[in-house]
């Protein structure tokens, strides 16, 4: 049989059974998704396209970082750079999806608590040992463990988060306390003090605010105040959870103490209560910075002091990082590697900033984790909301980067909001989440 | 039979089992796009949720290489997890609380809006209103109108000499705003199905009963209420599923809290599937969910039809 079409060349058709056509029609889906993937490989040869994905994600963020990758794509013409992002609450579903669909990305941006499930599924490709290296000389100790899961640098380290306490200075002076608590008891009689009533006995300005319903807001706050009692989270091989230690249930106990008081309050994720002023005090991660610098409550009425510390005890702050990987199935994972040495390296000289430096702190007013980026930024890292922080580096400890880590750390939340709201002791509150910590770790040491 | 009579016999018999293949082709052609979409986008979709609920897979890796676990996932949910238990009783607390609330309320108000009542086209849109209006921005504003800190609510309270709540941070208060603000979201649409089944209801049958001298209740007990059962099933029904599946409400509104008292079990699945990437786990609980909706409605069904 042949027809002809509309360029008059003839096309031949052959006969197709109903078998045929049924199993063609079946196999349709395989065929173009095996032609999809061929598009992307064929195209890799002559030149190449990289999918960047991240959750930096607003104009003021996206717009710089742009500016970046087209200054480095001006300076290597066969490369283009596709920047993705989505927001932070999506993010792990889209790279979980991108990576089913065969859509993943060459580079993730990705948050360091999921580098246990990424490597363990082997969606991150390892760095070439010239990275690993530049990686472990030019970052802090802190920052590379973050950075590293089975002994192993998986990726760049972006902005650096660490927690201290963040203090409304003009309650403070109203209460008549010159000093920031730097010690468990001061820190439960600064609460009550800062907290004011009205004639009915209600709060109109709390003592301390819980951000409760937030995992992170709840556990780095506690564990913070955990290693500044001198106790530990998890041991060392992560075969047992250790945060129930009495440290732990003394920390538990100091925060539903405050509760008791009354001299907090449990705020949500908008921490409106603290920006408007209505709050004394509370612990948290330095990237709030941008936030308060937009509020109406000024920065020249927030101090930031060091983690209270229990008896023997001193302040350990909480740690966390964010940072540049490349996906295992990437087609141009060595371009990938070379274009993220280039984004993290000093421009010129070794006391220039990177890139990458340059935008955390312009675009996120973060602490970029590269110690080089720190020097060289060193007047906008000296701003006295932010100098705390980057000193407190020099002890802060990763937050624990452990198989299972995030349900871990959501059961270990829920178990804090259920002693702070009495329904359980801190002991047996926390007890309980380390049995459940227990479980998982055994379950996925065996997996 | 004889051959003879076979070769005699068979080209009609072939004639007519063709005629009725070429029917038979025809109707599967016609129904094929439906059946297509139903296997692709439902029945698909169904077996697949199955099949990795017996599997431990966390979306990262291929399909082809998750563990095999059996019942392990069922068997951990029913014996193991607490939180499963806890999630399931709040729904269910939910969904008793807005079926019984939402059905009430909503049937109250269309037997005053199907009677003589002025302004009675302002009232149906007034209460339909909250339905046209989005989840989440109900939820942003509700949570403004309840903070129990300085919620509009219990400044509204304290002006009538009332003693101000907790509302969404207390473990008793919680579960029942949530209702409260559901029922608030939902009402209207409900009433306008229970006006329409009202207005179905004949005239006549009202002026007989009132001339044998029934009083109001008689004529609601027995010629409204048993009248409107086919309305009844209907939003029982779809309030039982919308309540059993309920997430974006609790999810914006309160996060689960405070102290999971208000977590209810789609947004457990969510949590156990997109946060902590347990894939199987999370796809045994939409099964086991799937068993209760299935059956609290053959349920439903049964009962609210039993008299027909």
């Amino acid at each position: 049989m042949t027809t002809s079409d509309k360029t008059g060349n003839r096309m031949f058709m052959t006969p197709v059974s109903r078998r045929r056509f049924a199993q063609g029609l079946a196999a349709s889906p395989f065929v173009f998704g095996a032609a999809s993937r061929g598009v992307r490989t064929t195209y890799a040869q002559d030149k190449v396209k990289l999918v960047v994905l991240t959750h930096w994600g607003s104009a003021e963020q996206k717009d710089p970082l742009e500016k970046i990758f087209a200054e480095y794509t001006q300076a290597n013409p066969n490369v283009t750079i596709e920047l993705q992002t989505v927001a932070f609450d999506d993010l792990l579903n889209r790279i979980t999806t991108g990576q089913l669909g065969g859509e993943a990305p060459d580079i993730y941006h990705f948050y360091n608590l999921w580098l246990p499930d990424f490597v363990g599924s082997e969606l991150l490709a390892a760095p070439p040992d010239d990275i690993s290296t530049d990686v472990t000389g030019a970052y802090g100790e802190g920052t590379v463990g973050g950075a590293s899961y089975n002994s192993k640098v998986w990726g760049y380290p972006t902005e650096v988060n660490d927690y201290q306490l963040i203090y409304n200075k003009k309650a403070f002076q109203e209460a008549g306390i010159t000093a920031a608590p730097t010690t468990f008891a001061e820190f439960r009689d600064t609460a009550k003090k800062l907290t004011k009533k009205d004639s009915s006995g209600k709060v109109t300005q709390a003592g301390f605010m819980f951000l409760a319903g937030w995992d992170s807001g709840v556990v780095h706050p506690w564990t913070s105040l955990l290693w500044s009692n001198g106790g530990q989270y998890v041991a060392d091989d992560y075969s047992k959870a250790l945060f129930n230690s009495q440290a732990g249930i003394d920390v538990l106990q100091l925060e539903t103490d405050i509760v008791n008081d009354g001299s907090s309050i449990m705020s949500t994720l908008t921490d409106a209560d603290f920006e408007s002023g209505r709050v004394g005090m509370t612990i948290m991660a330095n990237w709030w910075g941008a936030t308060l610098r937009a509020s109406s409550l000024g920065m020249d009425n927030v101090g930031v002091a060091p983690i209270p510390h229990g008896e023997g005890g001193t302040p350990i702050a909480l740690q966390y990082e964010w940072l540049w990987g490349v996906g295992n199935t990437s087609q141009n994972a060595d371009a990938a590697w070379t274009f993220l040495k280039w984004l993290n390296n000093p421009r010129d000289s070794a006391e220039a900033s990177s890139p990458m430096g340059e935008f955390l702190t312009s675009a996120l007013n973060a602490i970029p984790g590269r110690q080089s980026d720190q020097k060289a930024h060193a007047d906008l890292l000296s701003d006295p909301f932010v100098k705390p922080f980057v000193d407190a580096f020099a002890t802060s400890k990763s937050e624990p980067i452990i198989p299972g880590a995030q349900e871990i750390k959501t059961n270990l939340q829920k178990q804090i909001e259920s002693a702070w709201a009495g329904q359980e002791s801190p002991t047996d509150a926390l007890n309980t989440a380390a049995q459940d910590a227990d479980r998982i770790l055994k379950e996925k040491a065996a997996s | 039979m004889t051959t003879a009579e076979q070769v005699l016999v068979r080209p009609g018999r072939a004639r007519a089992k063709r005629r009725v293949n070429r029917r038979s082709l025809a109707g599967y052609a016609f129904v094929a796009p439906a059946l297509i979409l139903l296997v692709v986008f439902a029945l698909g979709p169904f077996l697949f949720t199955i099949w990795v609920s017996l599997h431990s897979w966390n979306m990262l890796t291929p399909l082809t290489t998750m563990p095999f676990e059996g019942a392990g996932n069922y068997s951990y949910l029913l014996n193991d997890d607490a939180l499963f238990r806890e999630t399931f009783g709040n729904t269910v607390y939910f969904a008793v609380g807005n079926v019984v609330v939402s059905v009430v309320l909503a049937l109250s108000i269309a037997l005053v809006l199907n009677g003589p009542i002025r302004l009675r086209a302002f009232w149906r849109a007034a209460f339909f209103m909250p339905y046209v209006t989005a989840p989440v921005a109900i939820a942003i504003v509700w949570r403004n109108i309840l903070d129990s800190n300085w919620g509009m609510l219990n400044g509204l309270l304290a002006r009538v000499g009332l003693p101000e709540q907790p509302f969404l941070d207390s473990l008793n208060q919680a579960m029942p705003s949530l209702i409260g603000v559901s029922v608030w979201h939902e009402v209207g649409y409900y009433m306008i199905i229970f006006l329409a089944g009202l207005q179905a209801i004949p005239y006549d049958l009202y002026e007989a009963a009132k001339l044998d001298g029934a009083s109001t209740w008689r004529l609601f007990w027995t010629i409204t209420l048993p009248l409107l059962r086919p309305t009844m099933l209907f939003v029982v029904v779809v309030i039982t599923l919308s309540s059993l599946q309920v997430f974006d409400l609790p999810f914006i509104l309160t996060q689960g809290g405070p102290v999971n008292s208000t977590n209810t079990l789609v947004m457990y699945m969510y949590e156990t599937a997109f946060k902590f990437l347990r894939m199987g786990r999370a796809t045994a609980m939409a099964v086991m969910l799937f068993g209760v909706i299935f059956t609290m409605t053959m349920i439903q069904l049964r009962l609210l039809r039993e008299r027909e």
